[in-house]
């Protein structure tokens, strides 16, 4: 017990070490206001009053922007150019969003199915429903910044009531999910910097095309390898087996060793500490790290898919309270949008939590690869779009470009589609099966 | 031959945290100006939205559990 209090006080001093050396990291893109447009001058500027100083700012509006066209009564986010220097500098309007959207029962009704199944997806397999919620709320029209940080307030409460749901069923281990989520902070911190120090050099182009090169690269190989797993695992019938790096990684006696009981495993703690950072680091570049933390947990560490996607469930509790406090700092979260998906969430996410008690441990990586292939898709066709922002190629024409829009959004669409039919069919079939060995 | 569990005191059950969770809807949606404008503050108003996202993840949660209870969708070995 001694050993391990020392250990987590070690891990704490790194993050704190890593949240001052790496200062900044976190929360929203520091050219943004929030606050109220209270006058426009006939000069071409405009008088902006930020909410949470109190503070006037008067804002230079654009050449395509006309007076009327500011919103006058409603709360924006207003993205800005800064130029000049010293007492000369000048903000320049890039971008007004209205922060809240209007909601008609349209709107409500797309985000409970959204919710309901991203739900199902994430007591499922741990993770998941980030993936589309935030482009979805998106689509919805809420700027990018208030729908990372709607999806992630309520991110943390789901998985709560999932990780609580799957702990009563003897899947979730707290210990391990504590000590992957210290570390994965921390991975959280160095993705955050990176993205900084590309965001810096190549721009914003370059930064989508990092991110969207990650989430291929990453989604595509670990993806295909937890499909080709689980499609070994359903034809030869046989139970999943621990991996031989998990095995040999166990086998090392590199103090402090730690007992994870409910997943049954030994081992050092410094074997958990890449998985954590690079689940943390994945999270902070494609906002999913689920699917770098579920297969490090089965593969690395040694945990079965059922215990593996249960922990994450702890793990993105933990992320999610620290990142919606964060998020909640800047006052960007609107909590409309994090209400109403969590109405039909924490029914999906139980229903998924429950439906793991029902099927084969392969089934939980069927889904997981089968969603982690399609997403690759739908971030695979931006890659196109942004390598023509950076000029490594002829720009796309219009055609072109809405193609590969709709390509990617419907991509995301049937990857949720599809995860929502394999766990309907796979709990259904699971449950029927149960009953008829009952009775 | 295991007892069949009565339904009653889970109706009851889920008709509360149901009406509770209602209530909590209704109260932040009729309420929705001040509810927009006081939690996007931000500073220590953080505690708003976090603290309203954990209340009713505890008062949703436990009537979403008993009502698919109450609809038999269980997880194995507990009906």
């Amino acid at each position: 017990m001694r050993r391990i209090l020392i250990f987590l006080v070690i891990i704490g001093a790194v993050f704190l070490f890593a949240q001052d050396v790496l200062a900044g990291g976190g929360g929203p893109p520091k050219n943004m206001l929030k606050g109220f447009f209270e006058k426009v001058n006939p000069d071409g500027t405009a008088v902006f009053l930020v909410d949470t100083t109190g503070e006037r700012k008067i804002l230079v509006l654009p050449k395509d922007m006309k007076p009327e066209d500011v919103p006058m009564d409603r709360k924006v986010l207003v993205s800005l150019v800064t130029e000049g220097h010293g007492h000369k500098i000048t903000n320049k309007i890039k971008s007004v969003s209205i922060m809240f959207i209007d909601l008609p029962t349209s709107k409500v009704i797309a985000l409970l199915v959204v919710g309901l199944i991203g739900g199902l997806l994430s007591g499922f397999i741990g993770s998941g429903g980030a993936f589309v919620l935030t482009p979805a709320m998106m689509s919805l029209g809420a700027p990018g910044a208030v729908a990372v940080a709607s999806n992630m307030c309520h991110k943390f409460p789901k998985a709560m009531v999932g990780a609580y749901k799957r702990w009563k069923y003897g899947q979730a281990d707290i210990k391990l999910g504590v000590f992957m989520a210290v570390t994965a902070i921390v991975g959280v911190q160095i993705g955050i910097q990176i993205q900084k120090y590309i965001l810096d050099h190549w721009g914003n182009a370059g930064s989508n095309l990092y991110v969207s090169l990650m989430f291929v690269i990453v989604l595509v190989v670990v993806g295909a390898y937890v499909f080709y797993d689980a499609y070994k695992l359903s034809k030869g019938g046989k139970e999943a087996e621990t991996t031989k790096l998990a095995k040999k990684l166990q086998s090392i006696n590199l103090p402090p060793m730690i007992h994870f009981k409910t997943a049954g495993i030994r081992i050092s703690a410094w074997f958990t500490i890449p998985v954590g950072v690079a689940t943390g680091m994945l999270a902070a570049t494609i906002a999913v790290g689920g699917f770098i933390g579920v297969p490090g947990l089965i593969y690395v560490i040694g945990a079965s898919a059922v215990v593996a996607s249960a922990t994450e469930l702890v793990i993105a509790f933990c992320m999610g309270m620290w990142g919606s406090i964060q998020w909640g700092l800047s006052g960007l979260i609107d909590i409309r949008l994090t209400l109403l998906i969590l109405a039909a969430s924490l029914i999906g996410v139980q229903l998924g939590a429950l439906g793991t008690t029902y099927v084969k441990d392969y089934m939980i990586k069927i889904v997981m690869g089968a969603v982690m292939l399609i997403v690759a898709v739908s971030r695979g066709a931006k890659i196109p779009g942004y390598l023509a922002d950076l000029g490594l190629r002829p720009p796309l024409d219009p055609s072109t470009t809405s193609f590969l829009n709709s390509v990617s959004f419907w991509a995301l669409v049937a990857a949720l589609g599809t995860a929502g039919i394999i766990i309907s069919a796979a709990m259904i079939r699971g449950m029927l099966q149960a009953r008829a060995e009952g009775s | 031959m295991k007892k069949q569990k009565s339904k009653g005191p889970l109706f009851i059950k889920t008709m509360v945290f149901g009406a509770m969770s209602g209530a909590l809807y209704y109260l932040v949606f009729s309420n929705v100006d001040w509810v927009t404008k006081t939690y996007t503050m931000g500073g220590w108003h953080t505690v708003y939205p976090v603290g309203t996202a954990l209340v009713f993840s505890f008062i949703h949660g436990a009537f979403a559990s008993n009502l698919l209870a109450l609809l038999g969708i269980e997880a194995k070995g507990s009906h």
